[in-house]
């Protein structure tokens, strides 16, 4: 008899928790990560000339590649995506303005303490090739690999400049970094609201990133204005790597 | 047993009528609902699924959900890429500007259609074409990318009034007319009339034949990428390093010819639309053709086309969508020199050599006849003439 009452008695409990499971069950929301590109803050122009320190320079090409998106709650940690590939200057983009690119993504909703984002493709990814992947993936681009690192290219940005304000580009600004060695992942901590139409923008700027301990970067410099012919040689992509923390922020 | 004459009437009687009634259905006049001119259903309709034979080190090849690869499709596109039937005097065939032996070009510098008037662009090589902008969503064929699809492409080059200057309905007239093409339509795609035959199908079939044209992996090129390090010389491995931008060659630093930049990918085409500088242009409105530009109306993309593939470039000259350069030495000039000046001309177009400081200006210094001589040897390592012979894609009739 004894026993019968404990079996009722824990059956009881079985079914009263799985209610207040039920119950309590937070729902789950849209959450947008809105990638935008910037100059100084400005959304960013193809080609327009920007004052840069006491020169000219202007961008053409912009594209990233994102690693582990993550949401933080404390110690809890919810991933929202693998990879992604931002491209803020598509070809078929109809005018100069930089696109911005929305992912989508769903998390449970409330409040949480941060963001990570990873910028590049994370390693155990970078392994694998282009045809490893199938046609539509982000990682099927094979004009995002470089064979000579054996990694995707991160990120590409690429512009020229007027030195001496002849009218003429003779700086050719041309940044691909890539390899294991330059990934970075950055923890932006601050409240992020996860609720029915909820999102952030994620803003790049090229001021910010050529910006490297409140001096410019000198693109006059040759050796400063790509990232390099030697596959071993990562110290240009390090420094913009690096910076990227000083570049982006979610808003 | 014994059959009575009255009986064998009865019994011939019955089925004379039942023959008859059957005949008569065929001929179609007491059957009611529309009929066809044409019944195929006699003909089987069991399609054989294609398997694309590639390199194992190149990219899966994106087929659109809705044309998938048949043994049956493929060989009726092949039929219908190489017969004139579908240009307006049965003179030309997409094979009179897209052959083999040019890497399917036809080595002119633009082409010219069945009423022998020039059009403004040079044919273009169809060597990989599958991989052409490899996914369901964007554009990119043709020098400007105007065309979504290799199904969509196909409709093109048939009403083009500087090409085969024909109408779909004149061209599907001709083709119902043929049994051999009426049974391979059937077999290719199940369709149960003559009249189904369409100008979509044609379309997906030619599409199918020209999905199988891929590269055989024998290039020197390729059998390098395989693994055998020796399948480069030294000359076309210094040429290999310099269009990858890889550097280095035995502690010896290259200058970076940057090619790849642009024509990438194992296929070696970026599937991007660049200014690679051939023109010079004080305003964006000066170029001649607007390639891009005329697609995007954006006239930042004036002047800009696509990087095509270099694979079996040592085939199909005359080179860029004009063929104004009749060989890879003037090819290779321009690029050295780093093209002409224009307002949206690609930072990766700067002269060749390595970037010193004079001044506050950044000059390229240092690219030899040797560098040059690399290069040329690197594209010439590009050709697949195992491609070209593939009796698989020859002119069937
Ligand atoms: C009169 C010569 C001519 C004929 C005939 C012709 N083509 Fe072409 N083809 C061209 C030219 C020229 C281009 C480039 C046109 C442009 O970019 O505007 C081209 C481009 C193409 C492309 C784009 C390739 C790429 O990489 O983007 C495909 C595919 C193609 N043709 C297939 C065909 C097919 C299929 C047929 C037959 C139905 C055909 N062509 C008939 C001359 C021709
Ligand atoms: C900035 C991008 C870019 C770079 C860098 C570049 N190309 Fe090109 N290339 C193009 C474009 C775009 C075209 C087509 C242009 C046109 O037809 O007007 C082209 C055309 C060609 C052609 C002619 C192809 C054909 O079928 O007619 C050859 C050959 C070629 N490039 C070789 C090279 C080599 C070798 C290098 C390196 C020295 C190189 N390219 C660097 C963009 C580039």
């Amino acid at each position: 008899m004894k026993q019968l009452g404990l079996i009722l008695f824990s059956m009881l409990l079985i079914t009263l928790s799985s209610c207040k499971d039920k119950t309590t069950e937070t729902p789950v929301s849209d959450y947008t990560l809105t990638f935008k590109a910037t100059y100084n803050g400005q959304p960013l122009e193809k080609y327009k000339y920007y004052d840069y320190s006491d020169y000219k320079v202007r961008f053409s090409r912009f594209n990233t590649y994102i690693s582990d998106v993550i949401l933080l709650k404390g110690t809890e940690e919810v991933k929202l995506s693998d990879v992604e590939w931002v491209d803020f200057t598509p070809d078929d983009a109809t005018n100069n303005l930089a696109l911005e690119v929305p992912l989508q993504f769903q998390a449970t909703e409330g409040t949480y303490t941060g963001i990570k984002i990873g910028f590049g493709v994370r390693p155990d990814l970078n392994a694998k090739r282009p045809s490893d992947f199938p046609a539509n993936h982000p990682l099927a681009k094979e004009t995002e690999y470089w064979l000579g690192w054996k990694s995707y290219i991160f990120s590409k940005v690429e512009g020229q400049g007027d030195s001496n304000a002849d009218g003429n580009d003779d700086i050719f600004l041309l940044y691909h970094c890539g390899s294991d060695a330059v990934y970075r992942s950055y923890t932006f901590n601050q409240p992020i609201v996860v609720a029915p139409g909820s999102g952030n923008s994620v803003e790049m700027d090229l001021k910010k990133l050529f910006t490297i301990n409140n001096q410019w970067y000198d693109l006059r410099i040759p050796t400063n204005q790509y990232t390099s012919n030697n596959p071993a040689d990562v110290t240009v992509a390090t420094v913009l790597m690096d910076n990227l923390v000083n570049a982006v922020s979610v808003k | 047993m014994r059959i009575y004459l009255w009986q064998w009437l009865v019994v011939s009687g019955i089925f004379g009528t039942v023959l008859f009634m059957v005949a008569c259905g065929n001929n179609g006049s007491p059957t009611p609902g529309p009929v066809s001119a044409c019944d195929l259903t006699d003909i089987p309709y069991n399609p054989q699924p294609y398997t694309i034979v590639k390199p194992a080190h190149f990219p899966e090849i994106f087929i659109p959900a809705d044309n998938p690869m048949t043994v049956e499709g493929v060989q009726l596109g092949r039929r219908l890429f190489y017969d004139p039937i579908l240009s307006g005097d049965s003179t030309q065939s997409c094979s009179s500007c897209h052959l083999p032996h040019g890497s399917f070009t036809d080595n002119k510098d633009v082409s010219v259609g069945i009423d022998g008037i020039a059009g403004r662009r040079s044919a273009m090589s169809l060597l990989n074409v599958a991989y052409v902008r490899n996914s369901a969503t964007s554009d990119g064929l043709f020098w400007d990318g105007r065309s979504k699809s290799l199904e969509a492409q196909a409709l093109k080059p048939v009403e083009d009034p500087i090409e085969m200057h024909n109408t779909w309905p004149n061209a599907l007239a001709k083709i119902r007319e043929s049994e051999d093409y009426k049974t391979r339509f059937r077999k290719a795609f199940g369709i149960t009339a003559c009249e189904d035959i369409s100008q979509e199908l044609a379309a997906k079939a030619i599409a199918q034949f020209e999905r199988i044209l891929i590269s055989s992996g024998n290039s020197k090129f390729d059998q390098y990428l395989a693994g055998d390090n020796f399948a480069l010389d030294d000359e076309e491995l210094d040429g290999k390093l310099m269009f990858f931008d890889e550097g280095l060659s035995n502690g010896l630093q290259l200058p970076d010819a940057e090619c790849f930049h642009c024509h990438g990918g194992l296929t070696l085409t970026g599937n991007q639309f660049f200014n690679n500088g051939i023109d010079s242009a004080g305003l964006l409105t000066d170029f001649k053709d607007l390639g891009r530009g005329e697609v995007t109306l954006n006239e930042w993309d004036n002047g800009k086309f696509r990087a095509p593939t270099l694979r079996n470039i040592a085939m199909s000259a005359p080179y860029m969508h004009d063929g104004r350069f009749v060989s890879l030495d003037e090819v290779l000039g321009h690029y050295i020199a780093g093209g002409k000046p224009r307002p949206n001309k690609d930072p990766f177009i700067h002269p060749l050599g390595f970037p010193m400081q004079q001044g506050t200006q950044t000059v390229y210094t240092g690219f030899t006849p040797y560098h040059k001589q690399a290069l040329l040897k690197f594209l010439h390592a590009l050709t697949d003439s195992t491609f070209v012979n593939n009796p698989d894609i020859q002119n069937p009739f």
